[in-house]
């Protein structure tokens, strides 16, 4: 029996021309695990908000069709109505909190006080809702001091507890790190299996394959195709329209492993079936790490650093680390002490002790101004730097900051533009730009000043396939010009794929650092980091 | 309890009272004094205040308030003392300084009732939670989107101050000066306000979203998780503190006739 039925639904969004959500016309029936997967823009997100009718309830805009859910028009029941039977999640689990209440167990019990709901009731559900997501020691915690993964198992608690009976989550986990990402995955399993009809955007491909019924494959508003992963993945061309099938998808279809419906696999355990039953001998080839010749001289010297927050707790202690021309990653999970390092290598933490070189220049001493024309830093959100009116003012800010001719700011932001895929929207307004568009703003921005080193913190947030293509692009043209570029990331198999040098993090030490192959092949390292492997990796362990 | 609210809850007896106990305290710790009309009357509010901040184990928290209060009332002191048109009687000088007793009367007067009123909120701040004062207050009928903007203002508002420190070093790192001349620091303004209400709205409006989603604008009457359990001295007290009032009222219209 179908629970989301819609049909030839159209939308577009408020003072735009273009049709957000082009004739989509789809059934999902109750129980199912639908995975809705597309480029940046390709209305993955709107078609989501029309199933509990934020489209066109909050957003406005021009809508035709029609959207049924569990019998009811979505268009028009009121949203607070509506989720009584969907509850929706989304991407920043910091801006889902009421901010009403002190406690946990307060934010979970929100809605159902909004619901009328009687006090008893209430107590009995939040109490079974914090014992299912496994956060019931946090229920006297502010949810607000709670880490990225806890406090999006804490917005799934809130949504879960009024018990509609279909889950949509945008992107839920763009914002974790690798352990967070895997406790919301963790908990969305056990939906699917309590027979929650479950809608999940995301960009993690492998993951979505693993556990989707059906994925809906979107493009420009459109609906491109409705299947299984193995139908949607075993598509021609679905890199032309922004997606990268999992890995195992296109290592089977270079070796021509076809399943018996003629589909490729998506997922490991069906790779290594076919594989086996294929009788033949394949070996995934290692990935080649270059190895440049790097200057003899290192980029920054990290001498017997300590520092901490506060007296009471140590960040590092006696930390001794150098950094070369080589393009590095530094991974780790939240609380590892990334974030600080490459601070105090920007000079916007000062070190308790130990020195810090940049080449033959002791930063210690030195301000963050002193070295903006050296360091460059792009923050995680593009939104703590963005102030000006037009793209190209906002990239040519940091180049005029630190004394380049106007000609040259300009010239260095085009080029800079052009790299990040930015060309063309010199004139828009920044905040017209949706947030992966941004952030290749901010990243512009930060490349335009022509800075010797070059940080990113979690480039690769919010980014389709082509937003991690360019930024990996990026990063290989910055290296071959001789830059040190140096970035914290979650995503393991983009630091597989474009990173010559990797630095594993945990408790404020270095557990690993040499090659990204290397890297990933020491198990212990990457348990005790609580890293997994990228899945082309694992995928090749598998292969022998 | 977030760092923008002075409650922190010491599990006396003063905070299981009803909010509105000790709301009817701080008007009759007012009223008391000044419908008396006699100045020996602050001092023993006073004291009440201090002796009801010593059982909620809060007088500790309540002293940087005090201190606060005693630059203005040092301020008085002396305007009033040197300066005031009904001085006539001098009652003492220093140097060239030549204090009254008229104005000296006159700022004590004002002196204790500042005091007198610090230390009754203090009693109220410091022993009741914000959330627990909305629930109370919305269970007596007041809106709850006026109960979320209060509550929001304990929660949200810190969390924007936290984000202004990461907005201030994204903009140092693109070069931008914060330190030096006037204009200088004037210029860094900008780049630093502008990020922080864009990234707020953008946030608003996520938040708003979130608050919709579950359930916040239904017209059905709200629930609340916890019913407060009656407190045996509430009632009492709150009738002691309206005879008290009335009491006092009584004495002063008498005592006129």
């Amino acid at each position: 029996m179908p629970v989301i039925e819609i049909e030839h639904l159209k939308y577009k969004y408020p003072n735009t021309k273009r049709l957000a959500l082009d004739d989509i016309s789809l059934t999902i029936e109750k129980g199912e695990f639908i995975g809705i997967v597309g480029r940046n823009g390709a209305g993955k997100s709107t078609l989501s908000q029309a199933m509990i009718g934020l489209v066109p309830q909050f957003y406005k805009g021009a809508y035709g069709g029609k959207v049924i859910v569990d019998g009811v028009l979505a268009d028009t029941c009121p949203v607070e109505e509506m989720c009584e039977k969907v509850g929706l999640i989304f991407q920043n689990p910091f801006n889902q909190l009421s901010g009403a209440t002190e406690t946990v167990y307060g934010e979970v019990a929100f809605g159902l006080q909004n619901l009328g709901i009687p006090a008893d009731e209430m107590h009995k559900r939040v109490e079974k809702v914090l014992k299912q997501l496994d956060i019931w020691q946090y229920k006297d915690r502010n949810p607000f001091n709670l880490s990225g993964g806890q406090m999006q198992r804490v917005a799934i608690a809130s949504v879960l507890v009024m018990q509609p009976g279909i889950i949509i989550l945008d992107e839920p986990t763009s914002q974790l790190d690798p352990e967070g990402t895997e406790e919301v995955f963790r908990v969305v399993d056990q939906l699917t299996e309590a027979g929650f009809t479950i809608i999940m955007i995301e960009q993690k491909l492998e993951k979505i394959a693993k556990y989707c019924d059906r994925i809906i494959l979107m493009n420009d508003g459109k609906m491109v195709d409705f299947d299984t992963p193995e139908k949607i993945f075993s598509m021609d061309d679905l890199t032309g329209i922004g997606v990268e099938p999992p890995v195992y998808t296109t290592f089977c279809r270079e070796h021509d492993l076809k399943r018996q419906d003629g589909t490729y696999p998506v997922n490991l355990e069906d790779t290594l079936s076919i594989v086996r039953n294929s009788g033949k001998k394949i070996l995934l080839e290692e990935k080649k790490t270059e190895i440049r010749k790097v200057a003899p001289q290192d980029v920054f010297r990290v001498e017997d650093l300590e520092f901490s927050y506060n007296h009471d707790v140590h960040i590092f202690e006696k930390l001794n680390l150098f950094l070369d021309g080589r393009s590095t990653a530094i991974i780790g999970q939240n609380g590892a002490g990334k974030t600080t390092l490459v601070r105090l290598l920007k000079g916007l933490l000062k070190p308790q002790s130990g020195r810090i070189w940049f080449g033959e220049d002791d930063i210690s001493g030195k301000t963050v101004a002193m070295l903006a024309d050296k360091v460059g830093y792009v923050f995680q959100n593009p939104d703590d730097q963005i102030f000006k009116y037009k793209v190209i003012d906002e990239v040519m800010y940091g180049p005029l900051n630190i004394g380049m001719s106007e000609k040259e700011a300009r010239d260095r932001s085009m080029k800079a533009l052009e790299l990040m895929g930015l060309k063309g929207k010199e004139q828009m307004n920044p905040y017209d730009l949706e947030l992966n568009e941004r952030k290749m703003t901010a990243i512009a921005s930060v490349v335009a000043m022509d800075t010797d080193v070059l940080i990113l913190d979690e480039p690769t947030i919010a980014q389709d396939y082509p937003g991690r293509e360019l930024i990996g692009g990026m990063i290989r043209e910055l290296s071959s010009e001789g830059k040190l570029v140096i970035a914290i990331l979650h995503d393991m198999d983009f630091v597989e794929k474009h990173f010559e040098r990797v630095i594993v993090m945990a408790h404020g030490k270095i557990l690993a650092d040499s090659t990204a192959l290397q890297v990933f092949a020491q198990d212990d390292v990457l348990r005790e980091a609580r890293l997994q492997k990228p899945y082309i990796t694992e995928l090749r362990q598998c292969l022998g | 309890m977030s760092d923008f609210s002075l409650y922190v809850n010491k599990g006396t007896w003063l905070n299981k009272m009803h909010p509105y106990t000790k709301l009817l305290y701080i008007l009759a710790a007012i009223c008391i004094p000044v419908i008396g009309g006699k100045l020996w009357l602050f001092p023993v509010m006073i004291l009440c205040s201090i002796c009801l901040l010593a059982c909620g184990r809060t007088l500790r928290r309540a002293l940087p308030l005090v201190a606060f209060s005693f630059t203005l009332i040092i301020v008085i002191f002396l305007i009033q003392g040197l300066f005031n048109h009904a001085n006539e009687t001098i009652l003492f000088s220093i140097g060239i300084l030549t204090f009254y007793k008229e104005g000296l009367l006159y700022a004590t007067r004002i002196g204790l009732n500042i005091l007198n009123m610090l230390l009754s909120f203090a009693v109220f701040v410091l022993t009741t939670s914000p959330m627990e004062l909305v629930d109370e207050l919305e269970k007596s009928g007041f809106s709850p989107k006026f109960g979320y903007i209060i509550n929001s203002v304990f929660q949200i508002i810190p969390q924007m101050m936290k984000s202004k420190d990461t907005i201030m070093d994204a903009q140092r790192s693109r070069g931008m000066e914060t330190e030096g001349k006037l204009w200088v620091r004037v210029k860094a303004l900008f780049p630093m306000i502008s990020p922080v209400v864009m990234s707020s709205l953008v946030n608003t409006r996520e938040r708003a979203i979130a608050l919709e989603v579950r359930g916040f604008g239904r017209k059905n009457k709200k629930t609340f998780l916890y019913e407060r359990p009656k407190h045996k001295g509430d009632r009492a007290i709150g009738v002691f503190l309206v005879l008290m009032i009335i009491a006092v009222t009584v004495w002063r219209i008498v005592s006129c006739l």
